[in-house]
């Protein structure tokens, strides 16, 4: 047997690079986006490279993936690359190709854009596909709101960027704590303690060190060597069925979509913004999520309405107040709005005069 | 005083034999063990003795929410 | 078949549909079939069907594989097992048809065909497959050059934008520093040995396209110290109008210097008198509107490097924390000897002190900062900091008097 390989870490990048940008690599000069979704970029040497970005549902099989090397090959020398919000981008190194490898996007479904100020693809989760705690599916939803919001990825027809991202559930894989509009999976049930299971399944020291509010504790009953769970503290978080899968909270009628709004991570004019909470609940309703879709639009209409030219959906709000937020966009505020979640909620509560009737 | 390497790992070996089934331990845990009855041990030849009953495949990592090492067992969710 | 009319109707619409892809796979391969049977059935209960599983792993590592079930195996013995395997993405996410092709062939082979591109984490992520497969699809990965990525209480895969490649904004060169980073630290990605999970993330400037500051417990973000440099003709080209503003990513047809950018500056260090575009660079907080406004006339200074910021990550437990600043500036060169070492140092404080899933921005919030910077030798500085405390309970050390007895000043009239 020959001897195994460890250890190698991935393949360094020079070997996929395609040769323009090997040549022009940190001589960059600047770029141009000719329309929603191609990229020019201009080296100091004059050297140029067009990128042609599409939109891609992340979950794919390697038949969508040989289709995207087809088209490489035929249109980029064999080159492509993916972005940090699932989008593939075809790098072209001859102009003269461009607009073919349009057409054959064009005919093939794939959806240019993504770039500038328009809604780029979805950053999301695994959802129903593939996760063990989701209270929602991420990539129907994300298939559901990209093609209600279609337009807005193909033009750079809104005031500024707006980024969203899907998590399935409050363990948010998908960090989506910094986006202009994050949709959040939440369960509404305690876990439901299987006795016998746990018995034989979980550490119970490890259990109740993993619950972030300290609701479980030993079973009074210690034959049982099993937990309680006070469920006046339960948030719901699921990090004790991680730890322990005797202790699933999952419910079919009660999980589903808390929708959150306003964050960024990037430092242009504002500093990096958390997403908040703008809509608490909304049911699961497969296979569209019509609710959410449909509340995803409006907010995003009142925004495209009421933005500066240039501001962010966070940089709007807080411009405008929390408080005609909630007016503009016909969302109830309640109990669930207001921080009461360790040391962070009190940065939250409005010391001020400064807000509006 | 330091053990031998060869020494090291069946001390290690037994500590992970002995926590089965009622505490799972991290990497960090079985150093910390090691360092308290032998003081002078180079951390590095913890991390290795480790390795060394990983690659020989008499124990396994496991994650619980967490990655521990452990005695090589079924999976449970593999069944039922 | 199954069927499946819930997902069908996730077939029609504009964007492409991950129903359509899967199905032309579900022809090829009975797993993917079920996996459509069983998602369908989630789509109807509102439940999901998968279990986690701790155990599969290839051998010697500890990382990169995912353990999944189907908790309906008799209906769907496709999905008795499926597990994820992490592969390690190159920088930047670059590849050729080739390589891509290859990695399509051996997942073809050993698993179920469906794949993210990528991860949230940034690996290429092969979903399904069962455990005798894991170890012969391990081997011919490696035999093509990859590895697989980090999970549980490791070093997760780095990640990082595609900086100096294709991007005049990138202070330093972000895919060469992931890359040596990733290599520096193979052992303790495939060898979980942290309380949870350490990720690193690198961004060539302040406008953070992977997400650094919230998404990675170390972001390093790119950064210049000098003056920004200006092409006044440029300027006068945005002003004019035959230039477009952000280079075209919006549909006004002309930029207005004052209102869109000198108005808009966030310290109001620029100045426009129709002519020139003055920029007091002293006062310059490195935000990058203007330079996002004037791509053509404006970039970073010569004077490169990145800020490092530390903490973040998603709301469990404590609740979601950015990463703050720890070194306001380092210089990112070759080999990243600096950068490596930090690492090392607060990594191993961390594994010293933290809990299990305790991440580092937490740990340094229960033991306070200064613990962690005396550990990691870093002093204090004022950019760490939005404002010093409001509150009058401050510690002193021993140390502190003896720095006070060696004439350590509180305040100084110069």
């Amino acid at each position: 047997m020959a001897e195994r390989i460890t250890d190698i870490g991935p393949p360094h990048f020079s070997k996929f690079l395609p040769p323009v940008i090997k040549e022009n690599y940190g001589k960059w000069a600047y770029h141009e986006i000719l329309e929603p979704g191609v990229l020019k970029h201009v080296s100091e040497s004059g050297a140029e490279i067009y990128s042609v970005r599409v939109a891609s549902p992340r979950l794919i099989t390697t038949m969508f993936a040989r289709e995207l090397c087809d088209i490489a090959d035929k249109f980029c020398g064999g080159h492509l690359r993916f972005t940090s919000r699932h989008n593939v981008e075809f790098l072209v190194s001859d102009k003269a190709q461009l607009e073919p490898l349009k057409a054959e996007l064009a005919s093939r479904g794939l959806p240019k854009g993504g770039t500038g100020h328009s809604i780029t693809n979805i950053v999301h989760t695994q959802g129903w596909v593939h996760c063990h705690t989701p209270a929602i599916d991420a990539s129907g939803i994300v298939k559901s709101v990209m093609d209600d919001l279609i337009d807005y990825f193909g033009t750079h027809s809104l005031p500024a960027q707006v980024r969203i991202s899907l998590a399935c559930c409050l363990n948010m894989c998908g960090a989506v704590h910094c986006s202009d509009i994050a949709i959040c999976g939440v369960h509404r049930t305690p876990p439901k303690v299987q006795h016998e299971k746990l018995r034989h399944l979980c550490e119970i020291p490890t259990t109740i060190a993993s619950c972030p509010t300290g609701a479980i504790r030993p079973h009074p009953d210690k034959t049982l060597k099993s937990v309680t769970v006070n469920v006046e503290r339960c948030m719901y978080c699921g990090n004790c069925y991680t730890m322990c899968p005797a202790m699933p909270c999952f419910d079919e009628e009660k999980g589903g979509v808390a929708l959150l709004v306003g964050g960024k991570v990037s430092n242009a004019k504002s500093a990096p913004m958390f997403s908040r909470l703008a809509v608490p609940y909304i049911p699961n309703n497969p296979p569209r999520w019509p609710e959410v879709v449909e509340t995803i639009r409006k907010m995003l209409i009142k925004y495209t309405e009421g933005a500066n030219k240039y501001e962010r959906v966070g940089e709007w709000i807080e411009r405008i107040g929390w408080e005609k937020f909630f007016e503009i966009c016909d969302i109830p505020f309640t109990y669930q709005h207001i921080d009461d979640y360790k040391f962070q909620a009190y940065d939250t509560y409005r010391t001020s005069m400064h807000f509006k009737f | 005083m330091a053990l031998p390497k060869d020494e090291l790992v069946e001390y290690i070996y037994k500590m992970v034999e002995a926590a089965a089934g009622k505490k799972q331990l991290k990497a960090k845990d079985i150093e910390k063990a090691v360092l308290k009855e032998h003081p002078d041990q180079p951390r590095n030849d913890v991390k290795f003795a480790i390795k060394e009953l990983i690659d020989g495949g008499r124990c396994v990592y496991t994650y619980f929410g967490g990655s521990f090492i452990e005695c090589p067992r079924v999976e449970g969710a593999a069944k039922h | 078949m199954h069927k499946t009319p819930l997902l069908d109707q996730l077939e029609s619409g504009p964007f492409p549909s991950f129903v359509k892809d899967l199905k032309r796979m579900a022809a090829k391969k009975p797993q993917v079939n079920d996996l459509l049977g069983q998602l369908e059935r989630s789509y109807k209960e509102k439940i999901t069907h998968w279990k986690h599983g701790g155990i599969v792993g290839v051998l010697g590592y500890g990382s990169g594989i995912i353990g999944r079930y189907s908790d309906l195996p008799d209906e769907f013995p496709g999905l008795e097992h499926f597990h994820t395997m992490r592969i390690n993405q190159p920088s930047g996410w670059y590849y050729t048809s080739q390589a891509l092709r290859e990695l399509c062939d051996i997942w073809d082979e050993h698993g179920s065909g469906v794949l993210n591109m990528h991860g949230a984490t940034g690996d290429l992520i092969f979903l399904g497959t069962r455990t005798e497969e894991l170890e012969p699809c391990f081997e011919k990965l490696t035999a093509k050059g990859w590895d697989i990525g980090g999970s549980g209480s490791a070093m997760r895969s780095p990640s990082c934008c595609l900086g100096m490649s294709r991007c005049e904004w990138s202070c330093y060169d972000t895919m060469e520093a992931c890359y040596q980073l990733t290599q520096e630290f193979q052992f303790d990605l495939h060898r979980p040995s942290y309380p949870y999970k350490y990720k690193l993330k690198f961004s060539g400037c302040p406008n953070d396209c992977v997400a650094a500051v919230a998404r990675a417990d170390m972001s390093m973000i790119g950064v210049w110290k000098d003056d920004i440099k200006i092409d006044q003709a440029a300027v006068q080209a945005y002003a004019g109008g035959e230039l477009k503003p952000e280079g075209g990513a919006t549909v006004y047809d002309k930029l207005d210097i004052k209102a869109d950018v000198t108005d808009l500056c966030p310290t109001l260090c620029m100045s426009w008198d129709g002519k020139t575009l003055k920029i007091d660079n002293a006062n310059c907080n490195h935000c990058m509107h203007c330079i996002n406004m004037m791509p053509k006339a404006l970039k970073p200074g010569n004077e490169r490097g990145c800020t490092i910021l530390l903490g973040s990550h998603a709301p469990i437990l404590e609740g979601a924390q950015m990463s703050w600043v720890i070194v306001p500036f380092m210089k990112m060169e070759e080999p990243f000897d600096e950068l490596k070492d930090l690492t090392y140092k607060i990594t191993e404080w961390w594994a010293e002190h933290g809990k299990n899933r305790e991440r580092v921005g937490e740990l340094i919030m229960r033991m306070g900062m200064r613990a962690f910077l005396e550990a990691v030798e870093l002093p204090p500085v004022p950019q760490s900091v939005r404002t010093p405390r409001a509150n009058p309970f401050f510690f002193w050390h021993q140390s502190d008097f003896d720095a006070e007895a060696a004439g350590r000043k509180y305040y100084t009239t110069k």
